[in-house]
């Protein structure tokens, strides 16, 4: 390991004086300073008053998000392989599902990171910064949020929009309002309709179609049997179902990987279990909220079905689409998300609401958690105003008992 | 009297290097000099020339701005050399001592006389002295005015950060002047005089807890326990137009010694430690006044480039000990090793041997094991990205993230809402210590601090 070491560091310090100012690749200082920290740790000493500092930095709070996204990379894998497999009527095994998965899965990750990392790239060097780590989740995060159908055009489109428009006009990492890689997902959703709905997504197989289980849900007539019964009968049961080998977007499908990915973000203090905590209960709430709505309404004379969605169970809503993969690592981007401890439970509890509200009552979307963290994103700085407002009151209340105390 | 608190905030960093209590005496070899730069921000006519002759307590300099203040002599002898700094800032008045004993004599009070005395003429005494000085008022951390009546004044006689000195050897056999340091404080306020100590001190008997006529209070809890807005917060908040004044135990000891004796007192005790001091060497030191800095760290220093802090590793300066010496203000110095040793794939590797305040490091894990600690930055610059971690390690009633960004903003009217006049750069540096994106905090709060000073609240 020292050789190793010592021959990056000659090798690095021997182009280093070609990078820095005055040297040939001058503007491609940004790449060499990527390439150079990644691989050793930087020299730099500290300045200022506070003369040593903690040993983590951006890059393993980074990295640890991305090994937390490893669990539902690897069984978007899986479950994508066995839906082509499934569709296609073959019985196969393990690993060549596996294998088949990561044929129809690597090459859109591959796309989101190389377009976007290039955009990256683009942006560092003209703005003469360090290229932010950040990239590694966002890069990652992307892919998982769509269908295995997806075209590589339509990903590079949508990673292009969601690192330039959602990110980088903003300012850069830091400075964005929305998280960049719902916002290009976002963008294909309404640009791409089509292939995003999620109604009938082909089953990553040409010709063959299987609607995710949101999907069926929303387009349930009602006729006779009940909502989690009309499931059961294409094959979603609530276990199936937490497992998630059924049709949807890569990394959503299977409540377990989210929640082991949730573990190792809640454990580590990376990802905000307020958030997470409160966008569960938000969801359970508004889920039994719904189940307390009629579902026949009068409507000019005559007994109508208002919607067919209000008797799912709650926790149906838990396993069912993506909601499970947008509070866990979504929401709890902390750039995009409230920056005040009670914030974080008002603006999670509240995605949890918008969701369910989403589902059930707008018969045009049948997935609702994109929309609610879109929409948080953008609450967030009020809700952090207002409890910022509230601590402010609060404090002032806690110095005026302290003269009358003395007065 | 006497009371207790408990600080659960905070973070006391399991730092190599720490004193012992042994105490070694040095004298200054050669010139001694006196460093009107040590306070800070005030301008100083000189009053001497080069050649002159100066007595121990004789007035070398002048504040500008200030009847009555003076900067005045550790020792006797003759003036050497009088250095500028920059704008013709008054630096460094060198002086080589003349081994004599001659002394200005200032007005000297009795333990319990003092209490009796006019304030106006202990006034006199300490701003002659220049020790004046050592008394700051909050907000903005400046030299006191002898014009405003504080509401309460605080003694610090705690030492959380890494390495400040223990209160309770600095003033090992000086009871008496301590007592008449806080006896003396008592003239200035109508409010109380605070004495907060470690509660590991309680029920030891030494001059600081058996004080008399101050409230003597205890507290315990990780680092900033032993801060003084620490110490204010708790007790008696800063209210935008109050004023509350601070010293520490060290700057008792020099007045009292100064109030009993009628003369200039030429010694202090500090402390020195660190890593990058040999293990005997660090401890508590007897030095002189002015003496310099390089005499002080003579064969201490351990081997390889060593960086010299005045303060301590969290909120201190960094200096050149051969242009530097003794401050009246000082306390003491850590020298802590210069790291700049690379690391393959530091960000992935465990990295157990560095310590970490979070959880996702693991040597996060490894309780009650101490760590070496380097000047590394241990990772690069970045914009702030996380979150709601900094507020655990702030004890003032302070959310720490909207206040930064009201402050980079340069909104001083929202800061000071939230409370950053109760606040110190020092208070922040736990939160520039555990900041992934290597944020220096300090110097964002010492800014706006300056903003809103020049502004006016």
């Amino acid at each position: 390991m020292k050789d190793i070491k010592k021959l990056i560091e000659e090798k690095h310090d021997s182009v280093r004086s070609l990078f820095e100012k005055g040297g040939k690749f001058e503007k491609w200082y940004p790449l060499f300073e990527a390439q150079d920290t990644f691989a050793l740790t930087p020299p730099d000493t500290t300045k200022g008053m506070t003369h040593v500092r903690d040993a983590v930095d951006l890059k393993r709070v980074m990295f640890t998000v991305v090994v937390a996204l490893i669990p539902c990379l690897l069984w978007g894998m899986f479950n994508a392989g066995s839906q082509y497999y499934h569709y296609s009527g073959i019985e196969t095994n393990l690993f060549a599902t596996l294998f088949r998965g990561a044929w129809i899965v690597m090459p859109i990750v591959l796309v989101s990171y190389i377009v976007g990392g290039i955009w990256e790239v683009a942006f560092a060097v003209i703005r003469k910064h360090e290229i932010n780590e950040g990239f590694l989740v966002t890069g990652l995060l992307f892919p998982l949020t769509l269908p295995p159908t997806i075209a590589l055009w339509q990903v590079a489109v949508g990673i292009s929009f969601g690192v330039v428009v959602g990110k980088e006009v903003f300012g850069g990492t830091g400075f964005n309002i929305l998280n960049p890689a719902l916002t290009a997902r976002a963008y294909l959703f309404f640009a791409h309709a089509k292939d995003m709905t999620g109604e009938v997504w082909a089953a990553a197989k040409d010709g063959a179609t299987g609607a995710t289980p949101l999907g069926l849900g929303a387009s349930f007539g009602g006729e006779g049997l009940n909502v989690t019964d009309a499931l059961a009968d294409r094959g979603f049961t609530f276990g199936s179902m937490l497992w998630g080998l059924e049709p949807g977007s890569i990394g959503e499908t299977s409540a377990i990987a989210v929640v082991i990915g949730a573990a190792i973000l809640i454990i580590s203090g990376v990802g905000s279990w307020r958030i997470m905590a409160g966008g569960c209960a938000g969801l359970a709430a508004a889920g039994v909220l719904m189940n307390l709505l009629p579902s026949e309404v009068m409507f000019e004379g005559e007994m109508v079905k208002a919607t067919t969605w209000t008797n799912v169970p709650f926790f149906y809503h838990f396993v069912m689409g993506s909601f499970l993969f947008g509070i866990v690592f979504m929401a709890t981007d902390p750039v995009s998300a409230a920056a005040t401890n009670t914030g974080k439970w008002i603006y999670g509890v509240l995605i949890g609401v918008v969701t369910v509200l989403v589902r059930v009552l707008n018969p045009g979307f049948p997935e609702g958690v994109m929309l609610a963290i879109l929409f948080m994103n953008v609450m967030a700085p009020m809700i952090d105003y207002y409890v910022v407002q509230a601590h402010i009151k609060n404090r002032n209340a806690n110095l005026r008992k302290f003269t009358y105390a003395k007065g | 009297m006497s009371a207790d608190f408990t600080i659960t905030k905070g973070l006391n960093l399991p730092m190599l290097g720490a004193p012992g209590t042994n105490v070694r005496s040095l004298s200054a070899k050669g010139t001694v000099s006196v460093f009107p730069s040590e306070f800070q921000k005030l301008k100083f006519k000189c009053l001497v020339e080069e050649g002159a002759k100066v007595t121990r307590g004789g007035k070398l300099a002048r504040r500008k701005d200030l009847e009555g203040f003076f900067v005045c002599s550790p020792v006797s002898g003759t003036v050497k050399a009088v250095n500028l700094g920059e704008r013709r800032s008054l630096k460094e008045i060198v002086i080589e001592p003349d081994g004599s004993d001659a002394a200005e004599s200032f007005q000297s009070f009795t333990v319990d006389g003092v209490l009796r005395a006019k304030s106006e003429n202990v006034l006199a005494v300490l701003l002659e002295s220049g020790l004046w000085g050592l008394i700051h008022q909050r907000p903005f951390d400046r030299i006191a005015n002898p014009a405003d009546k504080p509401k309460s004044i605080f003694v610090n006689g705690m030492a959380t950060a890494p390495f400040r000195p223990d209160a309770h050897v600095l003033a090992d056999g000086k009871a008496d002047a301590v007592q008449v340091a806080l006896n003396a404080l008592t003239l200035f306020t109508d409010g109380p005089v605070h004495l907060c100590l470690s509660a590991e001190a309680k029920g030891k008997k030494d001059a600081l807890t058996e004080a008399a006529n101050v409230q003597v209070n205890y507290f315990s809890g990780p680092h900033p326990a032993g801060n003084t807005s620490t110490h204010i917060h708790t007790l008696d908040p800063v209210i935008p137009g109050d004023t509350v004044w601070t010293l520490r135990v060290s700057d008792l000891i020099l007045m009292g010694e100064l109030l009993l004796s009628g003369a200039f007192p030429t010694r202090k005790r500090i402390v020195i430690a660190g890593e990058g001091l040999k293990e005997e060497a660090r401890g508590y030191v007897d030095v002189d006044l002015g003496m310099s800095l390089a005499d002080v760290l003579a064969d201490t220093q351990a081997e390889g480039e060593q960086r010299i802090i005045r303060g301590d590793t969290l909120s201190g300066e960094a200096v050149n000990p051969a242009e530097t010496g003794i401050f009246l203000y000082d306390q003491g110095f850590v020298a802590l090793p210069e790291d700049k040793e690379r690391h393959l794939m530091g960000w992935y590797a465990p990295a157990l041997d560095q310590y970490s305040a979070h959880k996702v490091a693991p040597s996060h894990w490894l309780k009650d094991k101490l760590f070496s600690f380097g000047t590394n930055l241990r990772g690069g610059h970045r914009a702030m990205v996380l979150t709601g971690i900094y507020d655990p390690y702030v004890t003032l009633d302070i959310m720490v993230d909207p206040l930064v960004r009201a402050c980079l903003a340069g909104e001083t009217e929202d800061a000071i809402a939230m409370g950053i006049l109760e606040a110190e750069p020092e208070d922040f540096a736990l939160c520039t210590f555990v900041c992934p994106s290597k944020t220096d905090f300090g110097k964002i709060i010492s800014d706006t601090l300056d903003l809103i000073e020049q502004e006016g609240i």
